[in-house]
C-alpha cells in the first residue's frame, strides 16, 4: 500500500510539472541586459549598441581624488573631465579650461566652460574647481597623488567660470597632472560615500552600476560638451586572469582587452586576421634598484660590473617575447626628453670581470664565488610574486650572476610585503617597475632627489638634487630637456638605476570595432568615439 | 534531538573565537602595510604616518583586537580599507555567488560520483570500473585553472555555445523569473553561465566522492545481511540500494560535508579563472592589499559556514544511525 502511494505522489508530480512546461516558452525578453551572450544573439544588428572590454583588477574607489589603481582611472577618465586633457603625445589640451594664462609663473589663471552640466543636472562653476584642488592638498584628505600637488600654495575663484592657482614656485610639470577629474562640490561636501561607489561628473559617459569584482556600467552622456558618444552603453568586465580575458575576446564575449597580458596570446592573436593587435610605447619602465647603502654594492665598480652582466636583450626577447623593449636610462622613449645617446651597460661579461677584479673582488679559494678579505660576494635579488615576468626574469639573472662569481639568492613576496621592505630599504638589489610617467620630473625628483619619497636606494649627489629641482621650476621645454638628459647620464652612469626595459603598451580587439584610438597611458577615453559592428 | 543541537550550537561559539583571534594575529604578524598599499609608492612618509595613526594601526596590537573584539561582538565587522563599504555588505554580495556556485558543483559531483561509485563496486574489477577509477585518478590529479581553461577553450573559443566567464542573473532569481514569466529563457541564461564554473569546481570532488564510495560499497557488501538477503531472494537492485549503500552512507555524507567545505574555500582558483564574483576573490584582493577588516570577516564567515556544515553531517549522522544520537 505503502508503495502505491509513494508511485500516485511521483505520478501527480511528473503531472504537474508536465502541465507547467508545456506552458512555458524559451525567448529572450526584449530588455534583457544580462550576462554575456547578448553579441550571440543580436547578430541581425548592423552596430551595436553596447562595447564590451575586459580588464585585470576591479576598481577600489571611484572618487579621482583618492583613486589609484588602473581600473579607477578607466573609470573617472570615462565619468569626469579635468582642467586639460592629455593627448596621445602628453600634451595638455583644452578640456572643462577653454584657455590658461601662466604668464605669471606663480599665478596661473584658468577660464572655464560655460556650457557643462554635472550628470545630475547641476552647473559646472570654478567653486567645483576650487574644492577639488583645495581637498587635494589638504594632508588630512590624504589623497594618494597629493605629492604631484604640492607646488601649489591656494586656489580662489575670480569669477563664475576664472579661477586662480597661486604658487610656492614656478612648476612645470604641475599643467600635465591637472587631467585629475573636477568632482562636484555640492556632492563631495556631504562627506559620505557617494562619490566613491557612484560618481557624479561632466564626463562623456555616466556610470549607471557598479557590482563588484564583476561589472562595472555606463550609459553615453547625451549633454556631453565634446560630443555624444557613438555608442551607447560600454560595459567593463572584470576578468582577472590573463588568459581567460584572451579567451572571452576570441569567444566575442567581450571586443577588447589590454595590457597586462601574455606574451604567448598576444603572438597566437597576432596570427588570427579576426583580431587587431596594437603595440604601443608605454609609459613605464622596469628597473633594477640598488641599494645604495649595502657594503658591498655601495662601491660603484662592482655595481657598474653588476650592470655588465645584464643581458636585456636576452630578458626582453626570451621573458617578455618582444613585448617591452631593452632600455637604458629613466627617460622613456615615448618622453620629449628621450636621449638615444645614453647607452648604459651592455652586456660585456670580460669588462664586468674587469672592473670586479679593479675592485679588489677575485675568486681566491677556488669556489668560484668571487670574494674579498674573506668576504664572499653574496647578495639578494628581490621581486614581487604578481607578476610572472620579473619571477622569471630574477631567476635568469640569478643564474648569470652565479656563472660570472656573485653568489645570488632570489627572494620573491607579495606585493604589499615587497613593497614594504623597498620602503624600509630593506633590499640589495630589486626588480620592479614605475608607470604612468607622464612628466620626466615623476621618474627623477622623488626616486634620485636626496630626500626623494621614492628614493628607496637611498641615492645621493648634490649635482642631482640641483638638477631635479631645477627641472621643476623650468618653464622653458629645451632648457627641462637638457636638465632631464643631463641627471639621466649621471644616475645611469653611477647606477642608482639599472633600466632593463621600456614598457609596451598593448590593445587587441575584434576588428569589428572601429574607430577606437589607443593611448600609449592606457586611457579608454578614446572608445567615446568607438562602435562595434557585428 | 533538540538537546544536541543546541549543545553543538553553543560549541559553535568558541570555536568562532578562537579563530577571530588567530586570523586577527596571522594578519597583523605577515609583513606588509595597508597604509602604503592604500597610499601608493609616490606617497611621503608623513602621509604613511598620518594614515596610519587615523586608521589606528600605530596603537598597540592587544588595543586592537580588543576594539575588533568589541565591534564583533555588537556583530559589526568594520569598514573596509579600500572600498569604503561595509565588509557586511560586502559580504552578503559575494557569498551568495560562492554557495550557489559550491552546491551546484557537489549537486554535479554526486551526480557523477554516486552512480559511478556504485556501479565500479559492484562490478569490481571489470572495464567499468577501471575506467570509474581512470576517471577518478584523472578528476583528483588535473589543476583546477588548467582545466578550466581547456573547458574555456573547448566550450566557448571554439563550439562557442557557453559563455567564457561572469556570473549570469543569481539561479533562484532566475528560477523565480521563469515562474512568473513561464520562460525559461532565464534559468537557462543563469545556468549557462554556472556549468563551465560548476563543472571545474566539481570535477574534483566527484573523483573523492566516487572513490569513496566504492571503497564504502565493497566493504558493505562483504557483509553477512547482503548474502542473507540474497538468499532470502531480493532482487539485485534493491540489496544494492536499500541493503548496501544506505549502510555504505556514513563515511560518505562525511567526505560529502567535507567536500562541501573545500568547495568553498576550494573556489578561489575557479572563481579566478572564470571571473565569477564569489567571496574568494574577495578574500584574495583584500589579502593582496592588506585590507584587514575585509579578511577578517570573511574569514569568520567561511568558518561559521564551515562549522555549520559540520553541524549538519552530524545531524545526518543521527538520522542515518539513530545510535549516535544516543553517544
Amino acid at each position: 500500500m505503502r508503495k502505491k502511494n509513494g508511485y500516485s505522489i511521483l505520478l501527480a508530480f511528473t503531472l504537474i510539472f508536465a502541465v507547467f512546461l508545456t506552458g512555458c516558452s524559451y525567448e529572450e525578453p526584449t530588455n534583457s541586459s544580462n550576462g554575456t551572450s547578448d553579441s550571440k544573439t543580436n547578430e541581425s544588428a548592423s552596430k551595436r549598441e553596447e562595447i564590451k572590454v575586459g580588464l585585470d583588477v576591479d576598481a577600489g574607489t571611484m572618487d579621482p581624488r583618492l583613486s589609484k589603481d588602473t581600473t579607477a582611472t578607466r573609470v573617472t577618465e570615462l565619468v569626469y573631465d579635468g582642467l586639460v586633457y592629455l593627448t596621445a603625445n602628453l600634451e595638455a589640451e583644452p578640456a572643462l579650461a577653454t584657455e590658461w594664462d601662466n604668464s605669471d609663473p606663480t599665478g596661473w589663471i584658468f577660464t572655464l566652460r560655460e556650457d557643462v552640466t554635472f550628470h545630475d543636472g547641476e552647473p559646472f562653476t570654478a567653486e567645483d574647481v576650487k574644492y577639488t584642488y583645495d581637498s587635494l592638498i589638504d594632508p588630512d584628505f590624504q589623497a594618494p597623488y597629493a605629492s604631484l600637488f604640492e607646488p601649489i600654495e591656494s586656489v580662489e575663484v575670480v569669477s563664475e567660470y576664472q579661477v586662480k592657482f597661486n604658487l610656492k614656485d614656478p612648476s612645470a610639470p604641475l599643467l600635465n597632472y591637472m587631467d585629475i577629474g573636477i568632482v562636484p562640490k555640492h556632492i563631495g561636501e556631504k562627506n559620505d560615500t557617494t562619490l566613491s561607489n557612484a560618481p557624479i561628473g561632466t564626463g562623456a559617459y555616466k556610470m549607471v552600476g557598479w557590482d563588484k569584482n564583476s561589472k562595472i556600467s555606463f550609459e553615453a552622456n547625451e549633454d556631453y560638451w565634446n560630443g555624444a558618444p557613438t555608442t551607447k552603453k560600454l560595459t567593463y568586465f572584470i576578468i582577472p586572469d590573463n588568459s581567460t580575458r584572451v579567451a572571452s575576446l576570441e569567444s566575442g564575449d567581450i571586443d577588447l582587452v589590454h595590457s597586462p597580458l601574455s606574451p604567448q596570446d598576444i603572438k597566437r592573436l597576432k596570427d588570427n586576421d579576426q583580431f587587431v593587435v596594437e603595440e604601443l610605447e608605454g609609459l613605464g619602465f622596469t628597473y633594477l634598484n640598488f641599494n645604495q647603502k649595502h657594503p658591498i654594492l655601495a662601491d660603484l665598480k662592482v655595481r657598474q660590473a653588476i650592470s655588465h652582466l645584464v643581458n636585456k636583450e636576452v630578458i626582453s626577447a626570451d621573458i617578455y617575447q618582444g613585448m617591452d623593449t631593452p632600455g637604458t636610462s629613466p627617460i622613456i622613449p615615448a618622453s620629449w626628453a628621450f636621449d638615444d645617446s645614453i647607452a648604459g651597460f651592455p652586456y660585456d661579461t670580460d669588462r664586468a670581470a674587469e672592473l670586479f677584479k679593479e675592485a679588489g673582488w677575485e675568486d681566491t679559494d677556488g669556489d668560484s664565488i668571487l670574494d674579498k678579505d674573506g668576504e664572499k660576494l653574496s647578495i639578494i635579488l628581490s621581486t614581487h610574486s604578481e607578476d610572472p615576468n620579473r619571477m622569471q626574469a630574477v631567476e635568469y639573472l640569478q643564474n648569470e650572476f652565479t656563472k660570472y662569481g656573485v653568489e645570488t639568492e632570489v627572494q620573491t613576496s607579495e606585493w604589499p610585503t615587497f613593497s614594504t621592505a623597498l620602503q624600509e630599504g630593506n633590499f640589495d638589489i630589486s626588480l620592479v617597475g614605475w608607470l604612468n610617467l607622464i612628466d620626466p620630473d615623476r621618474s627623477f625628483y622623488n626616486p634620485f632627489h636626496t630626500n626623494g619619497g621614492s628614493n628607496y636606494g637611498k641615492y645621493s649627489n648634490p649635482a642631482v638634487d640641483k638638477l631635479v629641482e631645477d627641472g621643476r621650476t623650468a618653464l622653458d621645454l629645451e632648457e627641462r630637456k637638457s636638465i632631464y638628459q643631463e641627471a639621466a647620464k649621471i644616475v645611469t652612469e653611477e647606477v642608482a638605476y639599472n633600466v632593463l626595459l621600456y614598457q609596451g603598451y598593448i590593445v587587441m580587439h575584434n576588428k569589428n570595432l572601429k574607430g577606437f584610438d589607443p593611448h600609449p597611458r592606457g586611457s579608454l577615453y578614446g572608445l567615446k568615439n568607438a562602435e562595434a559592428i557585428n | 534531538m533538540a538537546t544536541f543541537i543546541l549543545k553543538r550550537f553553543l560549541q559553535l561559539i568558541p570555536v568562532l573565537l578562537g579563530i577571530s583571534i588567530l586570523v586577527f594575529f596571522l594578519l597583523h604578524l605577515i609583513p606588509g602595510d595597508p597604509a602604503l598599499t592604500l597610499l601608493g609608492q609616490d606617497a611621503t612618509p608623513e602621509d604613511l604616518e598620518r594614515l596610519r595613526e587615523i586608521m589606528g594601526l600605530n596603537e598597540p596590537l592587544y588595543i586592537q583586537l580588543l576594539v575588533f573584539l568589541q565591534n564583533l561582538f555588537q556583530a559589526d565587522l568594520g569598514m573596509s580599507i579600500f572600498q569604503d563599504t561595509p565588509v557586511i555588505n560586502l559580504i552578503a554580495k559575494h557569498l551568495p555567488a560562492t554557495l550557489e556556485l559550491a552546491l551546484i558543483a557537489l549537486l554535479i559531483a554526486l551526480i557523477i560520483a554516486i552512480p559511478l561509485g556504485i556501479v565500479s563496486a559492484v562490478k569490481q574489477f571489470s572495464w567499468l570500473d577501471y575506467c570509474s577509477m581512470f576517471f577518478a585518478q584523472i578528476g583528483v590529479s588535473m589543476p583546477v585553472f588548467w582545466m578550466g581553461l581547456l573547458l574555456i577553450i573547448g566550450f566557448s573559443v571554439n563550439l562557442n555555445i557557453l559563455p567564457s566567464f561572469g556570473r549570469g542573473e543569481p539561479l533562484f532569481e532566475a528560477i523565480g523569473q521563469t515562474i512568473q514569466t513561464g520562460n525559461f529563457y532565464y534559468v537557462m541564461e543563469s545556468l549557462k553561465h554556472l556549468i563551465l564554473p560548476a563543472f571545474t569546481l566539481g570535477v574534483m570532488s566527484a573523483a573523492l566522492i566516487t572513490r569513496m564510495v566504492r571503497s564504502a560499497m565493497l566493504e558493505v557488501l562483504k557483509e553477512d545481511y547482503i548474502r542473507t538477503a540474497e538468499a532470502k531472494g531480493v532482487r539485485g537492485i534493491i540489496v544494492i540500494i536499500k541493503h548496501a549503500f544506505r549502510n555504505a552512507l556514513i563515511p560518505v555524507v562525511t567526505i560529502i560535508g567535507l567536500q562541501f567545505g573545500n568547495l568553498l574555500g576550494g573556489a578561489i582558483v575557479t572563481e579566478t579563472v572564470f571571473a565569477w564574483p564569489g567571496i574568494g576573490r574577495l578574500v584574495i584582493t583584500a589579502i593582496s592589499q592588506r585590507d584587514f577588516p575585509v579578511v577578517q570577516g570573511c574569514v569568520l564567515m567561511i568558518a561559521l559556514i564551515f562549522a555549520l556544515i559540520n553541524l549538519i553531517v552530524d545531524i545526518l549522522y543521527a538520522i542515518i544511525n539513530p545510535k549516535i544520537q544516543q553517544v
